[in-house]
């Protein structure tokens, strides 16, 4: 079986890790020896792409439009182009969800639409294209590094405050990428994976995540390999660039408002002051001189003074903490172990604060850029069956429910409840004859529907003409371990499935997957239509491979027509795949797929009761 | 209880079947799911009551909003100095001598809760012991108990989002 590779796909850096003899390493670049990736890409004119380092080099052509818009580069030939910084930032968000200060930042297409799209040439790309890009740059890095090894499967790791539009766009970059995303993981839960805590037999944990843009908190308890996340909160407008300005505004504040407002102004500021704040992690005193148009502005910053700024900020997140260890119901004193992540845990304020808060001096021995991307191999590692019996027990960060009458948000999962989950909602019809019952599913915490963020909606029917309330349907809302929603409906009293088209508010659909995969930007050596044939020979491999385990291991849970049926299509597949039919090769696939279900959940009700009667076995002794 | 969890989380987890055939795949994110839901259920006495309520044919809302009888008097006067406590936001002195106010009335109200608590663990252990004929008897005392709980429930929550609230202000 095919290694599964560990992702961290992060807004300014991405990162590559795998297992290297039982111990979890990041990948670094062949010739030049990086293990950051820079989330930088450079599209030319013609669609040629960029990424990571040399496409920062490529940032100084910035050129200013005559509309004012810096969206645009120079590629040699004078051409337009553009180069894309922070995509993480867009990933998931509808046109309108756009804030004006990016709209300023970059040309985008149409801006009313379910995605956002950045116009480059007479071309536009959706945030999970140029995604995409960085993954595939991080598959041709390691390929290269390993030489013999192939990056087909992955995990990628995602914030934990990610809401299901912006994990679903996470899983079509993957997708874009030719890449199959077998788990998305929450950043600070993969953290907690990386420090090998499985180690300690039962304890908690809090994962204290301070990165750039973003702030987040998880809780975690740890018992015998299994990881519980009990809760996570976070803030995700709260950074260390809020640090970064905050420094602007005490370094720039005898110049007058005109001139702080300057972009190029601010912009040398901000730089200068990003400076002296890493400076000041080893340092007691840095001096910071910012050179502007006919003016030099020169002051020394010291610890303590930087430690004041910074105080009101550190407060914020320690105000985070709180929340989630009462959604955790433990205390501070409860933690054993407090796992830091992200570049702002290296001040030492943060540090500082963080110890007095838990008693306890956090955990910083691994690198807080990799820590993530490490944990996320080890995550990989789980999946592939090769941790013993560690595993991972997430929860969904945000609330999911459907809209009521009035506009109310009606809740059905909970914030903070474990996933996989599912629950099953009866709807009916308000009027006579109805024949359809329309659904707005939603995600969020607050009181009413418009305050929400929409998720999707769909239309159950037709349904019979019947009374008002007569006819029920079933739907049933599954979370998966992703944390991204399914919905299934089935008719109460006919217990025939519906198929709902459920139209997600935000994102893409399949189709335009599809259609993306197509244009493909960069197609490689291989055309389309192979690619294709290749990934159902894949799917068939797979699927055979699979079964014929499944069959020597529980063959005892096969009926005897059962088995015949699934040994003749399998050998029609077995035959089909040598083919080139790739499109009665998918068929043959779901077809297996279909008349191994029963066989499937057998499997599974096997499982849960040999537990139970050892249980059972175990206590009466 | 956690232990059974945790076993069973082992044997049916899609982590543990990441290579399995697709068919595998949806059967134990399903059963997973169920696992998850059950276990949530279970662990917590009031959803627990709610689903044996289920289970013998009644439905109790989640959110209770009528106010049991015994207890209006007591809501009306933390409602009250809620109410109080929003006017003041802001304004430091009056609103953090209202807090203390409204902290001993939570206390007040978390006692209840916890005596409620207390008689939803008896009316449980009864059933165990019940001949057939007391069931509907359990019953009706479990809907009355399982109302005022969602009640105090809802009533607790309200206060801490006030507290909090003005914490932010």
């Amino acid at each position: 079986m095919a290694n599964i590779f560990g992702i961290d796909l992060g807004t300014t850096n991405s990162l590559i890790a795998a297992m290297e003899n039982g111990a979890p390493k990041v990948i670094a670049e062949r010739d030049s020896g990086a293990t950051l990736l820079p989330s930088v890409v450079a599209i030319a004119p013609d669609g040629a792409v960029t990424v990571g380092e040399r496409a920062i080099e490529l940032e100084p052509h910035l050129t200013v439009e005559r509309d004012g818009r810096v969206s645009a580069v120079g590629f040699p030939g004078g051409e337009y182009g553009a180069v894309i910084r922070s995509v993480k930032r867009y990933m998931g968000l509808g046109g309108n969800e756009v804030a004006a200060e990016d709209r300023a930042r970059y040309t985008f297409a149409d801006l009313s639409g379910p995605v956002v799209r950045f116009q480059i040439g007479k071309r536009s790309f959706t945030p999970s294209q140029i995604s995409a890009e960085i993954l595939r740059a991080l598959k041709e890095r390691a390929e290269s590094s390993l030489e013999n090894e192939k990056v087909e499967r992955v995990v990628i790791t995602v914030p934990a405050y990610f809401n299901d539009g912006q994990r679903q766009a996470t899983k079509d970059a993957g997708r874009l990428a030719g890449l199959e995303v077998i788990r998305l993981v929450n950043e600070p839960t993969a953290a907690s994976l990386a420090y090998g805590l499985n180690k300690m037999a039962t304890g908690n944990v809090a994962v204290y995540d301070f990165g750039g843009g973003t702030f987040d908190i998880s809780i975690l308890s740890i018992k015998e390999g299994i990881f519980e996340v009990l809760a996570t909160n976070g803030d995700t407008h709260l950074g260390g660039d809020d640090i970064d300005n905050a420094i602007v505004d005490w370094l720039l504040s005898e110049l007058p408002e005109t001139v702080k407002r300057d972009r190029h102004v601010w912009n040398s500021a901000r730089m200068a002051a990003e400076d002296a704040k890493k400076r000041l992690t080893e340092a007691s005193e840095t001096r910071i001189v910012v050179e502007l148009p006919g003016h030099t502005v020169k002051k020394n910053l010291t610890r303590a003074a930087l430690d004041e700024i910074a105080g009101p900020f550190v407060a914020r997140t320690l105000n985070r903490c709180e929340l989630a260890l009462k959604d955790a119901k433990l205390s501070a004193r409860e933690i054993d172990a407090i796992v830091l992540v992200g570049g702002s845990t290296r001040m030492p304020i943060v540090r500082k604060r963080v110890a007095t808060m838990f008693q306890r001096e956090p955990l910083c021995s691994i690198d807080p850029d990799q820590v993530v991307a490490l944990g996320a191999a080890v995550q990989a590692s789980v999946l592939m069956g090769t941790q013993g019996d560690m595993l991972l027990l997430d929860v969904v960060p945000l609330s999911l429910g459907i809209e009521t009458m009035g506009g109310i948000m009606e809740r059905l999962i909970h914030r903070n409840t474990t996933i996989p989950t599912s629950i099953t909602e009866g709807f009916t019809t308000a009027v006579d004859n109805q024949t359809h019952v329309d659904v707005h599913v939603l995600q969020g915490e607050r009181e009413l529907a418009k305050d929400c963020r929409s998720l999707a909606r769909f239309k159950l029917g037709p349904i019979q003409p019947q009374p008002a309330g007569v006819p029920r349907i079933d739907v049933a809302f599954l979370i998966d371990a992703n944390g991204i929603l399914n919905v299934n409906a089935r008719d109460q009293r006919t217990g025939r499935e519906h198929s709902i088209d459920v139209k997600p508010s935000y994102g893409l659909t399949d189709d335009e997957i599809e259609r993306m995969l197509e244009e493909a930007i960069d197609l490689g050596e291989q055309d389309l239509e192979e690619r294709l044939l290749i990934s159902a020979r894949n799917d068939a491999e797979q699927i055979l491979g699979a079964l014929q385990k499944q069959l020597g291991e529980f063959g005892n849970l096969v009926e005897a027509g059962e088995r015949a049926q699934i040994v003749e299509t399998a050998g029609r597949l077995e035959a089909a795949r040598k083919g080139t039919d790739r499109e009665f090769i998918a068929k043959l696939v779901e077809e297996l797929n279909e008349i191994t279900t029963p066989f499937a959940e057998r499997i599974m009700d096997a499982a849960i009761k040999l537990a139970l009667e050892k249980k059972s076995v175990e206590e009466l002794a | 209880m956690e232990r059974i969890y945790h076993e069973l989380s082992r044997k049916v987890h899609p982590d543990r079947f990441a290579s399995s055939a697709v068919a595998v795949r949806d059967a134990s994110l399903r059963a997973t799911a169920l696992l998850t839901r059950s276990y949530r259920t279970l662990r917590d006495p009031i959803a627990r009551g709610l689903y044996w309520l289920e289970l013998h044919g009644e439905k109790l809302a989640e959110n209770n909003k009528h106010v049991p009888p015994d207890l209006a008097e007591l809501v009306f006067d933390v409602q009250e100095h809620l109410a109080e406590l929003r006017d003041v936001v802001g304004n430091g002195d009056s609103f953090n001598k209202l807090a203390t106010q409204v902290s001993e009335k939570r206390t007040e109200v978390q006692a209840l809760m916890d005596e409620g608590l207390g008689e939803l663990e008896r009316n449980f252990a009864r059933w165990d012991t019940s001949k057939a004929a007391q069931e509907s008897m359990l019953k009706l005392e479990l809907k009355a108990i399982l109302s005022k709980i969602a009640y105090l429930r809802t009533l607790l929550r309200d206060v801490d989002r006030a507290l909090e609230g003005s914490q932010a202000a």
